[in-house]
């Protein structure tokens, strides 16, 4: 930086340099210099924590909230009619009907997908189509009649366990009870690349 | 760590940074004449800008800028977040302390003649920073797009339109396109938070750094021997002047958020609805002088007025040229500046004064007041739907079977054209069917219809403990669970009972149909109700007495919806029935 005066607050002639840390052309005591820094000192930081706190404050608000709800009760995923038993699995989307996210509400929002087999007349299991691996969408291998993941490779037998591949563990199963002759279902979502099942 | 190697830090930092030197200068900076209160606007305005800039990048953080999203995610930050509230707050009335504090700063620069040679380029600087000011409050009005900023953005940009020649292409710039939709929304935040930010930055440092060349102006009419003698050093002496300022600057905001708790949020824009559109508190002048003028001279006056007074601002330090400082000597140059000053805050009295005035504004005023609380209570219990805006007003639950019962039910049982029994709130609850009971042909009932008469059902003749037996049994059809077993066991009892007759008609018993009248299981419940809604002449029901038309049209979710929201009028209250009405 380069200036022309002397000091950088003043028009004053530059013949006249002010005497370093000195104050020689005015009249104020030491111990009242002292009081005006403390209290500029004071008030400068009284002015930055009057910003700081409430900004900080608001800034991590969102954390530990659950800022996305959507209701925890079973979602409705078709009639028992739909599955034979011992039939290939059948997949299923599983829409919410309602979400809120932090200001918006949303009907009809999907959440994911299930593989759902009727095993006997009134037992159904289900299959989340989420990968344990990496979260991809795992689908169903017709000709060789196992579940198949798209991204790693990693395949599973119709009951979801796991026969080789990347995965960590078997596929995950998704609560799902028969009521009235309607597939009411509990989605939930599974820590990826872990051996243990853990639900989120 | 030790006193020397804490030297030695610094030491070795102070050779690649160079803060000592730095720091040596801004000590070593000294107010010629005094530190003084005239001084502080410029470092108090500093302050409030960077205020709103950490306000500013708090509300980004929430802010949604799409036409669905915008209000919602406004009234999310305002009632749903920690100190949301207190943020938005700051942000509006400190851009009112921006105003405030840019306009003192500039009178007081002009009374000092401080535009003067050789700062006349600094003065042009600050006049630019004046507009971009002004240019925040602009872009920043509409962004809640809510029906305040949407109605004040409409006339911005049709002012914007007026202007001769370019107009049009200037209007559909600033609005990005033929009419206000996301594209405004879009280019206003752009230029809020990123464009105007960084040009105002930009030459805000100029403006400083120039300031910093040329030093302050002391008062007029002191000698430079006299200005020397008298001069302190910046610090202390000066900043904790400029400090206090803005530790004054700052209370009074907190002062304003409080009083006016905090910053306000109208109703969703809908571009249906009418509204009295104001301007922010500082643009009231130039809304108010547009009441005076129409036509052409509309024009002159919005694009013409603020033009003549930027120019003149600019111009300044070449109209008033000598050295001279002393006001009394520039009467013209301020004298000018001083007639502007007192219009604008004359328009700005009037338009408040004529507000007062008019008492429909009041009512309009509050009434909107009224829906803007309604729809923040709905969009804090049930969140705004995909389409955003106005249509918070259907989150209500209900509202959707209310609005097909209006279409298709309501005049037959609401209202004074009504043709069958009153359902509203209360319908099915046990002041109903003891009413019910004790008159069937009353006219709230069964008085207009085909079983008024003969047909119709006699009046119970049970009265005190075995009429309120007999209210808690049918109540107890509805699926209430607040029913009292002991009293549904005893209307059991009496219903049976042939002296008593009922099942003379009815029954009871599940899916069975009376003899001659319906059947009672179930009455009031959903089912019962869609049902009943399918066909009302089903033998079940009503039979050939049914007067009621099948509205076995309807998809059987809205059958179902509408059933639900017969169910909830029976405990539903006036009031929270009037809260679904469309609002307009």
């Amino acid at each position: 930086m380069t200036r022309d005066a002397g000091s950088p607050e003043t028009d004053a002639p530059a013949d006249e340099p002010a005497a370093p840390g000195g104050d020689p052309a005015s009249t104020t005591a030491p111990d009242r210099r002292r009081f005006l820094e403390l209290a500029a000192g004071g008030l400068g930081c009284g002015l930055v924590a009057a910003i700081a706190v409430p900004a900080a404050r608001h800034l991590v608000s969102p954390v530990g909230r659950r800022t996305v709800v959507r209701a925890s009760a079973p979602i409705d995923v078709g009639s028992l009619e739909q599955l034979a038993i011992g039939a290939p699995p059948v997949r299923v989307p599983v829409v919410a009907p309602i979400v809120r996210d932090a200001w918006a509400s949303s009907r009809d929002v999907p959440l994911g997908a299930a593989w759902l087999q009727r095993v006997r007349a009134d037992s159904v299991v289900a299959l989340s189509s989420v990968c344990p691996h990496l979260g991809c969408a795992i689908g169903w291998d017709t000709p060789r009649e196992r579940f198949v993941c798209p991204c790693h490779d990693s395949s599973f037998t119709p009951a979801g366990a796991r026969i080789h591949g990347p995965s960590p563990r078997d596929m995950d199963a998704l609560p799902i009870t028969v009521d009235k002759g309607r597939l009411r279902l509990t989605w939930q979502q599974f820590r990826q690349g872990v051996p243990g099942r853990e639900v989120l | 760590m030790s006193t020397r190697r804490a030297a030695g830090l610094w030491a070795w930092l102070d050779e690649r940074v160079g803060h000592r030197r730095a720091l040596a200068d801004l000590r070593a900076a000294r107010m010629p004449g005094g530190a003084s209160m005239m001084y502080v606007f410029g470092w108090a305005l500093t302050f409030l800008l960077g205020v709103q800039m950490v306000t500013g990048i708090l509300l980004a953080l929430t802010y949604s800028p799409s036409v669905s999203a915008a209000w919602a995610s406004v009234a999310y930050l305002e009632d749903q977040t920690t100190w949301g509230h207190l943020v938005r707050g700051l942000h509006h009335h400190g851009a009112s302390a921006v105003v405030i504090t840019t306009g003192l700063h500039l009178a007081q620069t002009a009374i000092y003649g401080a535009y003067k040679r050789p700062r006349e380029i600094n003065w042009l600087l600050g006049v630019v920073l004046l507009l971009f000011i002004l240019g925040f409050a602009l872009t920043g009005y509409l962004l809640p797009w809510d029906a305040t900023g949407y109605a004040a953005t409409q006339i911005a940009t049709g002012i914007a339109g007026s202007t001769p020649i370019v107009g049009d292409g200037l209007r559909q710039g600033l609005q990005g396109g033929n009419e206000l939709g996301n594209l405004t929304l879009t280019r206003f935040f752009g230029l809020h938070v990123l464009i105007l930010p960084a040009l105002t930055v930009t030459v805000a440092v100029l403006h400083i750094r120039l300031y910093r060349r040329h030093g302050p102006t002391p008062r007029w009419g002191r000698p430079p021997a006299e200005l020397a003698r008298t001069s302190q050093p910046a610090w202390p002496h000066q900043r904790v002047r400029d400090l206090g300022a803005m530790a004054l600057a700052l209370a009074l905001v907190i002062i304003a958020h409080v009083t006016f708790g905090g910053a306000p949020l109208e109703e969703p824009a809908d571009p249906s609805a009418e509204f009295d559109a104001r301007p922010a508190w500082y643009f009231r002048p130039l809304f108010q002088a547009l009441k005076y003028v129409d036509g052409a001279a509309e024009t002159v006056v919005a694009i013409g007025g603020p033009a003549l007074v930027i120019g003149y601002l600019l111009l300044l330090p070449w109209l008033d040229r000598k050295a001279e400082r002393a006001p009394r000597q520039r009467l013209a140059a301020l004298g000018l500046l001083a007639i502007i000053g007192v219009a604008g805050a004359g328009l700005l009295a009037r338009s408040y004064v004529d507000d007062a005035a008019d008492p429909g504004l009041a009512a309009r005023q509050q009434a909107s007041a009224e829906r803007a609380a309604h729809a923040r209570s709905l969009a804090r219990r049930f969140g705004v739907p995909a389409a955003g805006g106005p249509s918070v007003f259907q989150s209500v639950p209900y509202y959707a079977a209310r609005k097909v019962w209006v279409a298709r039910c309501a005049s037959c049982h609401e209202g004074d054209e009504r043709k069958a029994p009153v359902v509203g709130p209360g319908y099915a609850g046990r002041a109903w069917i003891r009413g019910f009971l004790v008159a069937p042909a009353a006219d709230a009932y069964f008085g207009r219809t085909k079983l008024a008469g003969e047909a119709g059902m006699p009046a119970v003749e049970q009265t005190g403990a075995d009429l309120d037996a007999l209210v808690e049994l049918i109540y107890a059809q509805t699926g209430a669970t607040d029913a009292d077993a002991a009293l549904v066991a005893r209307g059991q009892e009496l219903f049976s009972d042939e002296e008593v007759a009922c099942t003379d008609c009815h029954s009871i018993a599940r899916d069975v149909a009376g003899d001659s009248g319906p059947g009672l299981h179930g009455w009031g419940s959903r089912r019962y109700l869609e049902s009943l809604l399918d066909d009302a002449g089903a033998p079940r029901h009503y039979g050939p007495h049914s007067g009621m038309a099948r509205f076995d049209d309807l998809a059987p979710s809205v059958a179902r919806e509408v059933a639900d929201y017969l169910v909830w009028l029976r405990t539903a209250t006036e009031a929270e029935l009037a809260a679904l009405e469309p609002v307009r």
